[in-house]
């Protein structure tokens, strides 16, 4: 019997080529899959790859593609037999090794920034003194020097994240409970023969509320966004429930990003998960993207959401606002962080900004990271006196 | 797993013939996963949008195999007491004091007669090969912990219970996973599970499900209605149409005596297949498109 597995390892070579993390195990199962249901029609050897191979519906084109690569276009209608597969797959596939794609996604932006970090660990170490945390911790976002940056966002470590609860229906037992539970009591007398000694009592569990980040990362906001985004890795490491997005044109979910082991390794990721980024903004559409996909189905119900943008919408600013009234209805509270609020003078005039202001719960500039700490007070405080907050900077 | 080759291979084709068979409308990718799932013993994640069948898809499969079906609802919190295995408690304390008052030696407290099994642990318990389908819907909406301990069960099919050691399938079940992707999952978990995407269906499959499920029904409806379910979903609304609403769609019309999708039988039946009001609200403002 000829080796299915070098097929699948080609196709999977194919897909990592392009950047669909496919994996070994995936092509063991593929190649499993050919030996059991030997397909008989290309259009089945194409479901039996894909349903084996394809992580995840957004890379359905790209898994097109690296198919059409392995496997071409030529063949034949009907597959006579699994050795017919293999050398069908054998003919065209030495193009598929070679990273095309990765360079093209790429964006030089991000490349950039990734290099520099690579950098300044090779920089002799500049030693974080009290002073100069302190300077750095009143710099604006957008004022950093390269090299000044990594220690930035080191310094976003330190930064305290929100952690509002809410009460949940369920209960859980606990020793000083409210409510009397008649079921472990007796269950408990298993224990002591029989005899009731123990009475046991339930509380209602209190539960981490979801933190929601949705980041514009078009041109202006890029600086604000990188240190906003390490400020949701630090709550993705500190508590669960924590989700992140970005936008400019397109709603990309980072979520799976923010659990990086490295900095480095994150900087990277987000060049290639970010297409759009430094792109234009569409605020309302992209809102409206995540409603549909995301809040819909529940991930903010009961959540902080923290909005980063300047409110600059090129399309309809009526739009903006009924989604984020929609938003509000399917979330606990929305925080929107707009840099440009830290000149004393400014008014949110932007058409954008203006529509969506009055449905914002809290409203704060977080253009650096002092500001950017009292987004953890902010929200605590909002949720001791139920209130709308204007915060001063 | 070389045995399991010398098993008879349920084929693509035959299985998508079976699940019609049993009134399930599958097309070739969906039947080739399903196939997988059947052959290998690999459990096949379905995504989808809401109303695309997923559930329906793993009931159509129990059918065809004559297997016991086991659902698993997922939700927050979800823990091995209500997913795998429990005691019961009252009944070992009853059993306790019934030994007690009979001066007879204590039962196995850890016997059968004590053990509630939950979907996963009973999962295990197939009688022959696909004996059972075990469908884990809406894994999305479970958490990292269940993941977690899923991963462990599908990698095995095997459960272990302190008190009574560990428990082996011996014929795995076919595990379908659904999920409507309001988060991704763990890569860790998808790997391990074949991998289809449900999509709205066409217009001519529309029509040939809602023909089956409904046959008494006159088919210039039928046709009336997938057509304009298909024109909603065209319509961005917040809740597009899925089949299950499509249905519930062509059974209001029917009860109001339709035969045709008419203007005025849209404005009194819309409350059956859009369930917003900016959704109605934006269907009535294109109704032209929709009925024409």
């Amino acid at each position: 019997m000829i080796d299915l597995s070098v097929v699948a390892a080609r196709l999977e070579g194919a897909l990592r080529s392009r950047g669909v993390q496919a994996g070994t195990r995936r092509a063991l199962m593929f190649a499993e899959a050919l030996v059991v249901l030997a397909p008989s029609a290309r259009e089945e050897l194409y479901w039996v790859a894909r349903t084996s191979m394809l992580p995840s519906i957004d890379d359905a084109v790209l898994f097109d593609t690296a198919f059409g690569l392995v496997f071409g276009d030529a063949t034949p209608h009907a597959i006579n037999s699994l050795d017919h597969i293999a050398a069908v797959a054998g003919l065209p596939a030495d193009q598929a090794a070679h990273p095309i794609a990765r360079e093209e996604r790429q964006s030089p932006q991000l490349g950039e920034q990734s290099a520099a970090g690579d950098d300044s660990a090779n920089v002799p170490v500049l030693w974080l003194t009290a002073s100069l945390a302190e300077r750095l911790n009143e710099r604006d976002f957008d004022a950093f020097s390269e090299d000044e940056r990594a220690l930035m966002l080191r310094l976003i470590n330190f930064v305290r994240v929100p952690r509002e609860t809410r009460r949940s229906r369920r209960r859980r037992r606990d020793l000083h409970g409210d409510r009397f539970d008649l079921g472990a009591t007796l269950r408990g007398t298993a224990r002591t023969g029989g005899e009731l000694v123990h009475r046991r009592t339930t509380r209602r569990r209190e539960l981490l509320r979801p933190l929601v980040f949705i980041l514009d990362v078009s041109g202006s906001m890029v600086p604000f966004a990188r240190a906003l985004l390490q400020y949701a890795r630090v709550a993705a490491r500190t508590r669960s429930g924590v989700r992140a997005f970005a936008f400019a044109t397109r709603l990309t979910d980072l979520t799976q990003l923010l659990r990086l082991a490295s900095d480095d390794d994150f900087a990277a990721a987000l060049g290639s998960a970010i297409r759009d980024y430094a792109g234009g903004t569409n605020i309302g559409g992209n809102l409206r993207a995540f409603n549909d996909r995301y809040a819909q189905g529940g991930i903010a119900r009961g959540g902080t959401v923290i909005i980063l943008s300047d409110g600059w919408e090129r399309g309809d600013p009526a739009m903006l606002a009924s989604e984020v009234v929609r938003l509000r209805r399917l979330s606990h509270r929305i925080v929107w962080v707009n840099p440009h609020k830290r000149h004393p003078a400014y008014e949110p005039l932007v058409a954008g900004m203006a529509a969506a202001l009055p449905y914002v719960d809290v409203f704060v500039s977080g253009h650096n990271v002092r500001t950017l700490d009292a987004v953890a007070d902010i929200v605590g405080q909002a949720a001791a006196a139920n209130v709308r907050v204007m915060a001063r900077n | 797993m070389s045995e399991e080759h010398t098993r008879p291979t349920v084929g693509i084709a035959d299985l998508q013939r079976r699940l019609l068979d049993v009134g399930y409308i599958a097309d070739l990718g969906l039947a080739t996963s399903l196939a997988c799932a059947v052959n290998i013993g690999h459990a096949v994640l379905l995504e989808g949008v809401a109303g695309v069948g997923k559930t329906e898809a793993a009931r159509a499969l129990a059918a065809v195999f004559d297997a016991r079906f086991l659902r698993l609802q997922c939700y927050e919190g979800l823990d091995l007491a209500a997913a795998a295995y429990d005691w019961n408690y009252s009944r070992q304390l009853l059993a306790i004091r019934a030994a007690e008052a009979s001066r007879e030696p204590a039962p196995d407290l850890y016997g059968d007669a004590f053990l509630i099994r939950r979907p996963l642990l009973a999962a295990l318990e197939a009688p022959r090969r696909h004996g059972v389908v075990l469908l884990i819907d809406e894994i999305d909406r479970s958490d990292d912990e269940f993941e977690a301990l899923l991963l462990e069960f599908l990698g095995e099919f095997a459960l272990t219970i302190p008190e009574r050691g560990t428990v082996a399938a011996a014929y795995p079940p076919i595990v379908v996973l659904t999920s409507n992707r309001t988060r991704d999952l763990h890569d860790a978990l998808k790997r391990r599970c074949f991998y289809h995407w449900i999509d709205h269906p066409t217009v001519e499959r529309e029509v040939a499900i809602l023909r089956l499920h409904l046959a008494e029904s006159p088919s210039a409806l039928l046709a009336d209605v997938a057509r304009a379910s298909a024109a909603l979903r065209a319509l961005q609304l917040r809740k597009p149409p899925g089949i299950a609403e499509s249905l519930d769609w062509a059974q209001t019309l029917e009860l109001l005596g339709a035969e045709r999708l008419e203007e005025r039988f849209f404005e009194t039946s819309l409350g059956s297949v859009l369930k917003y009001p900016e959704d109605i609200e934006a269907a009535r403002r294109a109704v032209d498109d929709i009925i024409a």
